[in-house]
């Protein structure tokens, strides 16, 4: 599927990719933290 | 309310107001009225994006909702990052490269006109009810702290919106949603601050733990449970489902992010708003707990709604009701020095104590809660009202105890965060009814300010619908979910109609429409019928109109095929 064309842009946000795991990352992180808490407290 | 507050009130939504309409001026083409010239940088769809999704029951109704129910509701949203991700990798690139004005636009380009009229059409209806209760709610409750009468609350806030959603169109609704969520989220952490200030003797990490001992803390629950609108598994599948129809096919938001100066700011916007979302809600929830934090401490009203328990103790039932009244605080001296034995002992560390003191605690609340639901009982067969007092918990926590200046500056956060979703809803709601009915099957061949023009009048039509709808319905369940169930019964068919559109090249126009309408059907008896959580009709609306699309295509292609 199209991503856009490259001179749209600039050259920090192609990859996307990185983009994409990082919000996945930053999901599972915080369902690990809230578990933690749910469990500690 | 002092002379202070009123001037913080009305400086803040003067400044949002004028700052909208001079911001905005030389607004005079399609393309500026409805989507902004798609000049927006990513930090401002993102800011649009999230004060469009936080209407002023997220703030009224979410803390209350914490001091009852503790840090549950957060798992609803576990479903947004994901959604955000699925949306950046498939409809932005084709709505963007396409540049349409609705969503809907697309359905037209994939399919055919009355796939695409009736998307606009579902859209219209659950979005044209979702505005007024957009507007009902804040009013409702505004009327109830000012002492206003509910019309003009509801006059106050809706012709504010009006002002600048006309004048500027998108481009004033997303420029002054930046400001609006500054100053809300700016505002609610000064309440949470201030709160906590007011709890004794307690660091910011004892009230954790003081909140997980007495079962608030239950922020993930893994049990999975179809009946349970809250666990983990509802958030991630269901909720994936209501945002990715939320964020994909609701032009209130689409709107948002088409406003994006470039695919790349459209889709930065959507992924921080995957990326803060979730935060966002734990503030606004944990906001909520330190107010029942400050209230184990401090005596809390028997009902919050006080103007209700106000106009209940003038009648016959104020008599039970004091009675009533006298018993909750009798039984708050004893869980204040229960409260009070449990803080010192966590600050000790003494988990005997602890555990004694909890279940003390248990016991106590267990008693408060029967009183309490008495309360309420006798108050609404007093004033004949029912409505949730938790709605009221973080007002009146509020206008009592928080210093004047600050009480003007919450309730125009209150004003605010009303008028940026409803600015939103009454922007998307002109798109959908100017472009895919209005220019597309009405008046086809008139000028750009002859369209213009129509949208500022269509604008305005919608705004005093809004009015008129806030002010006709009645108040009668947790304003935030039906708000939420309002959008669920369309959400799936919408959703199935553009993942079929998106991925499954096999389906064509006429099974998706039949699908569609079959879906609906579903969706529909679903909700009258069964007791599912309202989460999954977004799963249930959208596997139906896949389904039914594919076995219709099927059946189709089977007749059409020569000799069968």
């Amino acid at each position: 599927m199209s991503t856009g064309s490259s001179d749209e842009r600039p050259p920090v946000f192609k990859r996307w990719k990185g983009w994409y795991w990082l919000v996945v990352f930053v999901l599972v992180a915080q369902i690990i933290i809230y578990s933690i808490i749910t469990n500690s407290f | 309310m002092q002379p202070i507050d009123w001037i913080v009130l009305f400086g803040v939504l003067g400044f949002i107001v004028l700052y909208g309409v001079l911001k905005s001026k030389n607004t005079s083409s399609m393309e500026g009225f409805l989507v902004g010239n798609r000049s927006m940088p990513w930090w401002t769809v993102c800011l649009s994006i999230m004060a469009t999704q936080a209407s002023a029951v997220t703030f009224l109704s979410t803390p209350g909702q914490a001091f009852d129910d503790g840090m549950r509701f957060l798992q609803f949203y576990f479903g947004l990052p994901l959604a955000m991700v699925i949306l950046c990798i498939t409809a932005v690139p084709i709505y963007r490269k396409l540049k349409v004005f609705t969503a809907y636009e697309y359905l037209e380009t994939r399919f055919d006109l009355k796939v695409r009229s009736l998307a606009a059409f579902f859209f219209l209806i659950l979005r044209g009810l979702s505005v007024g209760i957009t507007v009902f709610a804040p009013s409702l409750i505004l009327s109830t702290i000012l002492g206003w009468r509910m019309e003009i609350t509801t006059a106050v806030i809706g012709s504010m919106v009006m002002i600048y959603t006309i004048s500027g169109g998108s481009k004033a609704v997303s420029l002054t949603q930046k400001y609006q969520l500054m100053i809300i989220m700016g505002g609610m952490i000064l309440a949470g601050a201030i709160a906590f200030s007011k709890i004794p003797g307690m660091s910011f990490g004892e009230t954790f733990s003081y909140a997980g001992n007495v079962g608030k803390m239950n922020l993930v629950n893994f049990k999975f449970d179809l009946s349970d609108r809250y666990n983990i598994w509802s958030g991630l599948l269901a909720g994936l489902f209501l945002f990715l129809s939320y964020f994909g096919a609701d032009q209130s938001q689409v709107g948002r992010y088409l406003a994006g100066a470039s695919i790349t700011e459209s889709r930065l916007g959507l992924i921080f708003n995957g990326l803060l979302k979730i935060p966002m809600q734990f503030i606004i929830l944990y906001i909520g707990i330190l107010v029942f934090m400050f209230y184990q401490f401090n005596q809390p009203p028997l009902i919050h709604n006080t103007s209700l328990w106000n106009r209940a103790m003038t009648t016959e039932y104020a008599t039970k009701l004091s009675a009533l009244d006298e018993t909750h605080s009798k039984l708050f001296s004893g869980k204040r020095e229960q409260s009070l034995v449990l803080a010192e002992a966590i600050r000790k560390d003494d988990q005997q104590n602890i555990d004694e003191a909890r279940k003390k605690i248990g016991v106590i609340e267990k008693e408060m809660r029967e009183v309490r639901d008495t309360a309420k009982e006798q108050v609404q067969k007093a004033t004949g009202e029912k409505g949730s007092d938790n709605d009221f918990v973080f007002i009146n926590f509020v206008t009592t105890y928080l210093p004047h200046g600050v009480i003007g500056l919450l309730l125009a956060i209150v004003f605010s965060a009303a008028m940026s979703s409803t600015a939103s809803e009454l922007n998307a709601l002109t798109s959908t009814s100017a472009v895919d009915i209005y220019k597309r099957s009405i008046v086809t061949n008139a000028d750009d300010h002859h369209y213009v023009l129509a949208s500022k009048w269509i604008t305005a039509g919608w705004a005093l619908f809004a009015m008129a709808f806030a002010i006709w319905v009645s108040n009668d369940e947790n304003l935030i979910q039906r708000v939420n169930i309002v959008g669920s019964l369309f959400y799936g068919t919408l959703l199935g109609m553009f993942l079929s559109a998106f991925y499954i090249k096999y389906i064509k126009s006429d099974a998706v429409f039949i699908a569609a309408l079959i879906g609906e059907g579903i969706v529909l008896s679903v909700w009258l019928f069964t007791d599912l959580a309202f989460l999954y009709y977004n799963f249930i609306g959208c596997a139906a109109v896949v389904g039914f699309a594919l076995l219709i295509q099927f059946i189709m292609n089977q007749i059409k095929r020569p000799g069968s």
